[in-house]
């Protein structure tokens, strides 16, 4: 007892040294952005982040004791079953997996794995010696990485062997097989999280500072792209890594998941020679990525920090007067009132110049990019255009569709400089509730809008002629509208300015909602629009859903209202009871 | 004009303003005193109808605010304590969102905009971004804000504060001529020669009541004390600045 007091009271000692301190700030400001706290919406605590990592590898394990167990049945009274060849397309998906995670995570660091003004003001002034703070850096950044890596591994770690291992005798292969799968995951992950940090650094050391703010945003979408279109065709690449030693000049020889299976397929003693080849590749890749992470990691420290204070801390996109006749013509044509006037600006100028606003957006964006582009791939498949459109083919808008209004809808729930938000608690109080639901929808709305009058309109009416095309763009235009109206149903708030509860128990409600959405909006519309082409009759469907849609929304938005029409700007939690005033005079 | 009665408030069962009655007419421009904590920040927020009372009422020409929050407001203009702005807008499109906010007229909104901006010297950042902006620089934008609009009521918290000699001359002439020209002015700081000099009418605070109120002369006259300072250490009492200083200077010493 007394030595385990002792004990715990030398931990106390130790952390509170200024060296673990100063490692325990830097992991503060890497987890919580480098706005730190101010930028309320954000930011989720350690263990909700750890938690919500180590879901999908579990998610995906237990979908896999269906495949196997029914595998098992059917392989009954057959003897010569291979399950190391039986589980190699689930062990390119962990891969893939695993590489994603931990490479979203680092593209979400992106910007805080260097020290910021603020610990620069709060630490540069202090008598501690610069390397001990870029150390301690170094270390918070080599502790999170691991911590992540093994974390978002962990469950597929230990459930994909047992479940995989279950068919074999020996306790000693499930031993094996569990030993290289988890660590030829961690080492994915930990290539992936490199790779995102040499390229940052690499950029913030090669471009001018300011340039490096201004371009970050693009680079860190076009790399969640990618890893979201890896994800999404790691079900065409086991089949082509079974051909491999038969082509010669495969495109898989460029793919990083692609080298840690065959890595994994290495260490097991299973691999050819074209397979080995790629597992070499992997360490080579594995090595240089870290290597070069920590090259350009030294050398852009030393650049930026030091000049850290005379840097401007200019948020991204360009201030000024260069974009105002947009807003001119907005104002003309949409936007009417003086309230949606100055919302549409504050709305807009703040989702583009706040980069975890519109970086969530870009995500949702790429999502509906890679769900569309694999429709197309499908649609095409080797086919011609037929005289009346497939329903793959009618689907694409929608998609790109669904995925934009939902990322919009989802960022204007994330509050933007919450301290700030006085000045529309201020101005803004009475009954606009109808106002700001306006101001949301005609935001929404032009996301979506200019890109069907340009793209969409010409594509299809191109290809399907005049009558299809406009049918087409009519019911796109129906059901986009009322998507829109459906995700505003209870809007209460101005966009950006509402405070969030922390935690959000709804948020696998809402995924889950994300997802049989999509299939509803796109699918079911796409193939229902198929058949009504066909038969005509069928198109009095599209009617009678849009009014039930319509009357409902507008139903459950009145007795809203009719309860309570002002702005929200704290989003509290139902709260279960309400005092009664009883002392209160009348 | 703005009439406050029996104004309280409760952070969580602890006081912070209690029974607060005061009547600011036009023309006047009403200092409020106060050592720190005692309360003029959330008097100021409950007088903008920023924070509900716990008890008491606010009277806008005889009328609660909270009937017509909107109508009060259009009448108000207000300095919050902290300069707390969107740091990606500029300060340029800051104003003219609030300009927008209030109501005027675009045609006129940006002439006028600029026309302050370059009077109180913002015109060369006006297209910078609020984060690369100075304390002071924040503090002329959040006055301009303010003034915007011409409003019959004007509520100060601390708006001296981050402002260099010039501008803080600029304000205190402004706020001396605001008062003539019959606007009500609540005018909260810790500048004692200021409130002085601007100030008519004073409330000072401690713990969140009332020590005095009144006409500044009038106080002065009843303390007897020839200068505003003397008044104010004779009413609050705070600590003894010589005594502290001595307390400071040996424990800093003590190894
Ligand atoms: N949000 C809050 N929650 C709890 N207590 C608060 C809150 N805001 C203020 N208080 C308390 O109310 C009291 C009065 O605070 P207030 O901000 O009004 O003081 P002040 O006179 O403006 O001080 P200063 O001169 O420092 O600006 C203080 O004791 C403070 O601790
Ligand atoms: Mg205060």
């Amino acid at each position: 007892m007394i030595r385990r007091t002792s004990l715990v009271a030398k931990w106390e000692a130790h952390v509170r040294e200024p060296f673990p301190l100063l490692v325990r700030l830097s992991m503060n400001r890497i987890f919580h952005g480098t706005n730190g706290g101010e930028e309320e919406g954000l930011t989720i605590s350690m263990g909700l982040l750890l938690a919500l990592l180590a879901i999908p590898g579990g998610f995906v394990s237990i979908f896999l004791f269906d495949k196997y167990g029914s595998f098992l049945q059917w392989l009954r009274g057959q003897t010569n079953f291979d399950p190391l060849a039986a589980a190699l397309p689930d062990e390119y998906f962990f891969i893939v997996l695993s590489m994603v995670v931990t490479g979203g995570i680092a593209v979400w660091w992106w910007d805080s794995i260097f020290p910021d003004r603020r610990d620069f003001t709060n630490l540069a002034h202090l008598p501690i010696p610069a390397s001990r703070i870029f150390l301690a850096n170094s270390v918070a950044i080599l502790i999170l990485t691991y911590v992540c890596a093994i974390d978002v591994n962990a469950a597929s770690s230990i459930l994909f062997p047992v479940i995989v291992g279950a068919s074999q005798p020996k306790f000693s292969f499930m031993a094996q097989f569990a030993g290289v799968h988890a660590l030829v995951v961690v080492l994915a992950s930990i290539f992936s999280f490199f790779a995102v940090f040499a390229t940052a650094g690499l950029l913030m050391l090669l471009l001018p500072y300011p340039l490096f703010r201004r371009i970050s945003f693009y680079v860190r979408t076009l790399i969640a792209t990618v890893l979201l279109a890896t994800l999404s065709t790691s079900f065409a690449i086991p089949r082509m890594i079974r051909d491999l030693p038969r082509t010669s000049h495969s495109p898989l020889r460029f793919l990083p998941s692609a080298w840690f299976l065959g890595l994994c397929q290495l260490l097991r003693g299973r691999a050819d020679r074209a397979l080995a080849e790629l597992g070499h590749v992997a360490m080579v890749a594995l090595l240089s990525a870290c290597a070069v992470a920590a090259a350009a990691y030294t050398l852009a420290y030393r650049r930026c920090f030091v000049r850290l204070s005379e840097l401007a801390d200019t948020p991204p996109g360009n201030l000024g007067t260069r974009t105002s006749w947009i807003f001119h013509l907005l104002d003309r044509l949409i936007f009417r009132t003086p309230f949606q006037r100055a919302g549409y600006r504050f709305v807009l100028k703040t989702l583009f110049r706040n980069e975890a606003h519109a970086l969530a957006l870009g995500g949702f964006l790429s999502l509906g990019v890679v769900f569309a582009s694999q429709t197309l791939l499908s649609a095409l498949n080797g086919k011609g255009i037929s005289p009346l459109p497939t329903a793959n083919e009618l689907s694409i808008p929608l998609i790109l569709g669904y995925c934009l209004l939902l990322g919009v809808r989802f960022v204007f729930d994330f509050p933007a400089y919450l301290q700030a938000n006085w000045i529309f608690r201020f101005l803004l109080d009475g009954n606009i509730i109808y106002e700001s639901i306006a101001l949301a929808r005609r935001v929404m709305l032009c996301f979506v809008a200019p890109w069907i009058l340009l793209v969409a309109v010409p594509t299809y009416v191109y290809f399907w002629g005049w009558t299809i095309g406009f049918l087409h763009i009519g019911v796109l235009t129906l059901w986009l509208w009322l998507l829109t109206e459906v995700l505003l149903v209870d809007f209460h708030k101005l966009p950006f300015a509402c405070a969030y509860p922390s935690f959000q128990p709804s948020a696998v409600v809402a995924m889950i909602a994300f997802v049989l959405g999509y299939f509803a909006f796109t699918a079911m519309t796409a193939d229902l629009e198929a058949k009504a082409l066909v038969s005509p009759g069928v198109g009095g469907v599209f009617l009678v859903i849009s009014l039930g849609v319509w009357y409902t929304v507008y139903g459950i938005r009145r007795s809203v209202v009719g309860i309570d029409n002002h702005l929200m700007f704290e989003d509290a939690p139902a709260r279960h009871f309400e005092f009664l005033h009883l002392s209160d005079d009348g | 004009m703005l009439q406050a009665i029996a104004l309280t408030k409760y952070y969580a069962s602890i006081p912070a303003v209690q029974n607060l009655t005061f009547d600011l007419k036009a023309g006047q421009i009403l200092g409020c005193l106060g050592p720190n904590g005692s309360g003029k920040s959330t008097t100021v927020k409950m007088i903008t109808g920023l924070l509900e009372p716990s008890r008491g009422r606010v009277l806008f020409r005889g009328e609660d605010i909270r009937r017509d929050l909107v109508g009060f407001r259009k009448n108000l203009g207000y300095v919050p304590e902290e300069p707390n702005l969107y740091p990606y807008l500029s300060g340029r499109e800051y104003l003219e969102m609030v300009g927008i906010l209030r109501g005027i007229p675009q045609s006129r909104l940006g002439k006028k905009v600029d026309s302050l901006l370059a009077l109180l010297s913002l015109h060369p950042s006006r297209h910078s971004a609020i984060a690369s902006y100075s304390k002071g620089m924040r503090q002329r934008v959040l006055l301009i804000a303010a003034l915007l609009d011409d409003p019959e009521v004007l509520i100060l918290d601390e708006p001296l504060s981050g402002l260099d000699v010039s501008s803080a001359m600029v304000l205190k002439n402004l706020i001396r001529a605001l008062g003539q020209q019959g606007k009500a002015i609540f005018y909260c700081s810790h500048v004692l020669e200021v409130v002085e000099r601007v100030c008519s009418h004073l409330l000072i605070l401690r713990q969140g009541t009332v020590l005095a109120s009144g006409p500044t002369g009038d106080i002065q006259k009843r303390i007897g004390h020839a200068s505003l300072e003397g008044t104010f250490h004779h009413l609050v009492e705070d600590v003894d600045p010589d005594k502290v200083t001595r307390e400071i200077l040996d424990i800093i010493r003590a190894a």
